[in-house]
């Protein structure tokens, strides 16, 4: 019985001086975290974004469109509406999620995208992010261009060898331009 | 004396990954490029150096049945300070080697080194064997994440922006795969026992590799067959 209470002790010690030391460095990272969190994002609405001289961080619009959050973030330029961006995520990816950030222009076109996570094999999967594949969609107009690789007839040609990765970023392109495209005059309001 | 002793073991004689053949899980996932070997074997030599000194300074108060489950919850405690402190400070880092931190805490070598070490010696003694041991898993993966991104990648990338492109190169995509990190491990494995066997050959002396990190304890062929003395099937 002794020796039980002994254990008891023992471990209870050791597991809240345990606690109380993920108690400080949670609080203590906190800040950081969430600060180099939202860099993160700032740097990516910059990269695909037209110029702009408001912040597209706090300038949005959330919807929801089957059970999925979209949230567009606004680029202004002396008030006058310059392009949206927001995040889409591909669930079917070869090595899981891609997590994407699209730029889009106020006369409808793709500004650019640039993959902000993924998994794909390395080598192969992981050239959706580079040139020549992500730079098809430079300038691309949304109404007048099928969303699909050419092997589905679509107007983009696919990664060698990585099919696959090139469909889930295309897939969750063209979901996300629908989206766009239901709310497009609202988004361009925002902000205003 | 004694902490130059420790300390050094961990850099060839005990040297955790190529001669302990311990925490393969991270080394083999992880290696795929230089700059996530360093961070990797950074991180897990700051988790070991704490849980060594920890589980040293209080292996007189921890009862000897709940040792484990005390060892265990020191080391998640450190790989957690250290997964949240890299996610703070160093983003980009902590993005890249994702899910391989939280894992640190069931890599053997902490607890190996917990148990077979640091419960039995003083903390001065196990900080020593800490450093050591942290260094050579470092330099482990240092090596295999070197080999297998020049060859597999045609690069070589200390930190962001310093990076050597080999010139002329045709990577060869297998090295950063999955196989490759086997491949790769087993020649640096294969090279250590030729230095070895040099060295032993140097002072006269007749050298045997480990025994359980060949395949001469199988006897489907003549080079393992229990009859053939050790230093004859070499």
């Amino acid at each position: 019985m002794k020796d039980i209470l002994r254990l008891i002790i023992a471990l209870t010690v050791i597991s809240s001086a345990a606690g109380i030391i993920l108690a400080v460095t949670n609080k203590v990272t906190t800040a950081p975290i969430t600060t180099a969190a939202q860099k993160e994002t700032v740097e990516a609405l910059a990269a695909v974004l037209p110029p702009f001289d408001n912040d597209p961080n706090t300038c949005a619009a959330t919807f929801t469109e089957n059970g999925q959050t979209w949230t567009f973030h606004v680029g202004r330029k002396a008030g006058v509406f310059t392009g949206a961006a927001f995040e889409a995520i591909a669930p079917n990816g070869y090595g899981g999620e891609i997590r994407m950030m699209i730029g889009i222009t106020a006369s409808n076109e793709i500004q650019r995208i640039k993959i902000l996570a993924q998994k794909e094999t390395p080598g192969l999967g992981t050239k959706i992010a580079e040139a020549p594949f992500i730079s098809q969609f430079d300038g691309k107009r949304i109404q007048s261009t099928v969303w699909a690789v050419k092997k589905d007839q679509g107007d983009f040609d696919a990664v060698t060898g990585a099919t696959i990765s090139s469909r889930a970023v295309l897939g969750a392109v063209k979901a996300g331009l629908d989206v766009y495209g239901k709310h497009a005059g609202e988004i361009a309001r925002t902000g205003e | 004396m004694g902490f130059i002793k420790e300390l050094k073991k961990g850099l060839w004689d005990e040297i955790p990954v190529f001669r302990v053949v311990l925490g393969m899980c991270p080394t083999l996932a992880v290696t795929t490029s230089l700059m996530n070997g360093i961070g990797m074997g950074i991180a897990a030599t700051f988790v070991l150096i704490c849980s060594n000194v920890m589980v040293a300074a209080l292996r007189n108060v921890i009862p000897d049945k709940v040792r484990i489950p005390a060892f265990i919850v020191i080391a998640a405690t450190f790989t957690t300070v250290t997964d949240l402190g890299m996610n703070g400070f160093a983003h980009e880092l902590h993005r890249n080697l994702g899910i391989f931190i939280p894992l640190i805490v069931v890599n053997c070598i902490i607890l190996g080194r917990a148990e077979a070490f640091a419960a039995k010696n003083t903390v001065w003694l196990s900080l020593a064997d800490a450093i050591g041991m942290g260094i050579g898993f470092t330099i482990a993966l240092m090596v295999l994440g070197s080999i297998r991104e020049v060859i597999g990648n045609g690069t070589l990338t200390l930190w962001t922006g310093i990076a050597w492109n080999v010139p002329g190169m045709h990577p060869m995509l297998l090295l950063i795969l999955a196989p490759g990190g086997f491949v790769t491990l087993g020649l640096v494995l294969a090279l250590m026992n030729r230095i070895e066997m040099k060295l032993a050959a140097g002072k006269g002396k007749a050298y045997s590799p480990p025994l359980e990190l060949d395949c001469r304890h199988c006897v489907i062929c003549k080079w393992g067959s229990p009859t053939t003395s050790k230093t004859d099937a070499l």
